[in-house]
């Protein structure tokens, strides 16, 4: 994406402006989100657990990035501190050459409902709403009430659409207590992909699969990725994953290696 | 939208909450019933308090009087103008009654004595329509009736008097018998001793043995219809001036004969067809309850229409006497306020004044003791009492000026007391039933804390994850008060078919009519009651989610998503 047309981003427009930090090394798409110098600690009692020790990443535009790394080398913090759920200590995050770290609550909720899709291991869903509506939440989120009443329909239409591409369109009525755990992460995948997001951001989203289900919600996402030119930003523990994926980021001790 | 969707779904997949609906349910239910019941017991006891007593009393000290009473109350029309209904005069005064029982026991017993006029006392207090007998309800009168009593008094009317007066005569005549038996066993007796010495002498006229005959028996005087006697006999002795009467022969049977001869038949009192002033009495002073061997419970009186009761009330002036007088039980008054039924007797107030003194034998005008007044519906009780004060100073009319609350004020204030301490006390039912919520709201929070995490990850800002749980308590508050509201109607409407079901499951009485004012249950529903019910119940029920709110919009959605 040229700069030009990202200033023209109303989302990015507002607000503060910093001027695009350019990564030393020059890569071959241009980069969509970016940390700098990112310190993340967490306290367990008396004890300050340090988890990111000054990560410093490039996120390029369309690529398919995973991050890999043991069990408490950080990734999945780092994962929460690009998606904005939680606040770096110290260090920068650059969204759209926006930083995004110490936007108001009301910025980050708004980018984390419009701009980002999120996947989680353990998918997630709400387990009163059935399928349909599930996948419509991020909608509902946005829209007050009149508004989503009056637009019902085509989000209706957008998410039956989206479960139709994850191949649930025959299951719009069922609770999540009724489908499978393939079927339950093809959800959220469609429920992460309803508000029309730039970056796919996924917490081990086959972790909790057997292989066969987990090469088929790898499949429907690469599928969607090549069709709507999506980001997808994926920490995930599985090497075989890794090598398909177009960069792979390796946490070891939380610094990238 | 989500956050209705989300109350919604958890309203209805929750069956918890349907525990702090319930209990708020029964919170409301029981307060509005409770308040409808109470204050239809309120209403119906100030009702009754309000119609025996009259709305302003000017009242003398008890056993003195109200002197210039038709120029007082004169002046009290004057000052009242159009704000007044009707003003009356009564005597009221202690008295003692003593009569006999049916069963022969003599019983003395303390009575509020009320003189009344009967043209406009009815017209002043509610005193009619607690009248036993339907024909005096409509047409009052002191007048013994011939019919129309209840069966449960037994004999009673003229039929008791004529009862009454058979039995008197059959006991005279055994008496009679039995005393000339005594006469000849005493003679024969006499002349046994005196044989040796008088037998000639033993056939002498009878009459002439029994002027130093043994013992004359000593008869009170016969009581009299109107005249004294003497004023008969009198006119009798000027009728028949011109023959004097033979002088009287004792005939050693009927010691009053000579008197009988002398009076017109009709001047005569006879119980039968005669009756001494009416009195209206209370009903509790002559009902009293008796049990039977198989343990039966049944009223018995001690006095019915138609027996004669002696009553004794002290004159007015410096020194007061005892004075007394005989009175016709006409009626009974059941107003069931058993401080009144058990105290009350009236009499016509020109009786009373006479017999009292109350008379200005100058004039021919009596004095009262109390002005009763009852003004138009409406007219404020307080500023028209202290209009009264100021017109009839205490320092020169000596009058107690008040009003029928203030007579009733210590009753009326335990019952406004009562009323508040149980409001109080059921309000903390239902704040038991918000503690309720609130524990079951922290619980929803706790167990759906993953839920609250997605929807911070989706987006939803913490002010929507709150609104989630606050509109959730107030739904439940709604929907429960809404049942409550429903319920403690339906509950109140069929208030007396509840009762009459569960004292036909249980046999025991639940509301005993001879206990109570009242023959059924009185309620009263108050729209500002319900609502301010209604609005506590849901108040409590949001002010109970509150906390638990605050606590799911305070949840960290990292910790939230990792929560398990």
């Amino acid at each position: 994406m040229s700069k030009s047309t990202s200033a023209a981003r109303p989302t990015a427009g507002r607000g503060k402006k910093y001027k695009p930090v350019r990564p030393p090394f020059s890569v071959v798409h241009s980069s969509i989100l970016s940390t700098t110098g990112l310190y993340k600690s967490y306290r367990k009692g008396k004890h300050e657990v340090p988890v990111l020790k000054g990560v410093d990443v490039e996120i390029a535009e369309g690529a398919f990035t995973t991050i890999v790394g043991q069990s408490g080398s950080g990734k999945s913090t780092l994962l929460h501190l690009l998606a904005t759920l939680d606040a770096p200590d110290r260090g920068e995050i650059h969204y759209d050459q926006t930083r995004i770290d110490n936007l108001s609550a009301k910025r980050k909720e708004h980018i984390r409902n419009q701009e980002f899709g999120l996947i989680f291991q353990f998918y997630h869903l709400l387990p009163e709403l059935t399928t349909l509506e599930n996948v419509l939440i991020p909608r509902m989120v946005q829209d007050g009430l009149f508004r989503y009443l009056a637009n019902r329909r085509r989000y209706a239409k957008d998410a039956k659409e989206l479960l139709d591409m994850v191949g649930l369109g025959h299951r719009l009525t069922h609770k999540p207590s009724e489908l499978s755990g393939g079927e339950m992460q093809r959800t959220a995948i469609a429920r992460s992909l309803i508000s029309n997001p730039k970056i796919l951001l996924a917490d081990e989203p086959t972790g909790n699969l057997d292989e066969e289900n987990g090469a088929e919600v790898m499949k429907t996402l690469e599928e969607l990725r090549k069709q709507k030119n999506l980001t997808i930003v994926m920490v995930t523990h599985d090497p075989e994953l890794a090598r398909a994926s177009d960069h792979v980021i390796h946490l070891v001790g939380g610094k990238v290696q | 939208m989500y956050k209705l969707l989300l109350s919604w779904r958890y309203l209805r997949t929750r069956f918890i909450a349907l525990a702090s609906i319930v209990s708020v349910t029964l919170g409301v239910a029981t307060l509005i019933v409770v308040n409808s019941v109470m204050s239809g017991f309120v209403d119906q006891m100030k009702h009754r308090l309000h119609g025996v007593l009259s709305d302003i009393e000017m009242s003398a000290p008890l056993l003195s009087e109200i002197h210039h009473s038709e120029y007082t109350v004169e002046q009290i029309r004057e000052l009242l103008g159009d704000d007044l209904e009707e003003v009356t005069c009564v005597v009221r005064t202690p008295a003692l009654m003593a009569f006999q029982s049916p069963h022969g026991m003599p019983v003395q017993q303390q009575v509020m004595l009320i003189g009344i006029d009967d043209e406009t006392f009815g017209k002043v207090t509610d005193f009619e329509p607690y009248l036993q007998h339907a024909r005096k309800q409509t047409e009052f009168s002191f007048q013994l009736e011939h019919d129309g009593y209840k069966d449960e008094y037994g004999h009673s009317g003229w039929a008791l008097r004529k009862h009454k007066a058979e039995q008197q005569k059959l006991i005279e005549e055994h008496h009679r018998q039995n005393m000339l038996r005594a006469q000849k066993e005493q003679s024969r007796w006499d002349n046994s001793q005196s044989q040796p010495v008088a037998q000639a002498s033993w056939q002498e006229p009878v009459a002439a043995n029994a002027d130093d005959g043994p013992r004359k028996p000593n008869f009170v005087t016969l009581p009299t219809k109107i005249r004294p006697i003497e004023e008969i006999l009198a006119e009798k002795e000027k009728n028949q001036s011109a023959s004097p009467a033979p002088a009287p022969q004792f005939t050693g049977v009927d010691p009053h004969a000579h008197l009988r001869e002398r009076v017109a038949v009709e001047d005569m009192f006879d119980s039968t067809k005669d009756q001494y002033t009416g009195i209206i009495l209370g009903q509790a002073i002559a009902k009293r309850l008796a049990v039977d061997e198989d343990q039966n419970v049944s009223d018995v009186f001690l006095l019915r229409p138609g027996d004669d009761v002696q009553v004794m009330v002290t004159t007015v002036g410096r020194s007061p006497k005892p004075v007394s007088d005989m009175c016709t039980v006409v009626d009974f008054y059941n107003s069931n306020m058993h401080e009144y039924d058990s105290q009350f007797a009236f009499m016509p107030i020109s009786e009373l004044q006479k017999m009292r003194g109350m008379v200005n034998p100058m004039t021919g005008r009596g004095s009262v003791s109390t002005i009763q007044i009852k003004l138009k519906d409406g007219v404020d009780l307080n500023e028209a009492k202290l209009a009264m004060l100021g017109r009839f100073p205490v320092t020169e009319y000596f009058c107690d000026i008040k009003t029928w609350e203030d007579t009733q004020r210590p009753l009326l204030q335990a019952v406004g007391m009562e009323l508040t301490i149980l409001n109080i006390l059921l309000f903390l039912i239902i704040a038991v039933a918000g503690f309720g919520i609130l524990a079951t709201f922290y619980m929803i929070v706790v167990e759906k804390t993953r839920d609250i995490g997605i929807l911070k990850a989706l987006g939803a800002p913490s002010g929507g994850v709150m609104s989630i749980f606050l509109g959730y308590g107030v739904s439940l508050g709604a929907v429960g008060t809404g049942a409550g509201i429903v319920l403690g109607l339906l509950f109140v409407r069929y208030i007396n078919e509840i009762a009459d079901m569960v004292q036909g499951f249980t046999g025991q009485e639940i509301f005993d009519p001879t206990i109570y004012y009242f023959s059924e249950i009185p309620t009263i529903v108050s729209p500002w009651m319900v609502a301010g019910v209604a609005l506590g119940a849901i108040a409590i029920a949001v002010l109970a989610s509150v906390l638990p709110s605050l606590r799911a919009a305070r949840l960290h959605p990292v910790e939230a998503l990792r929560y398990e």
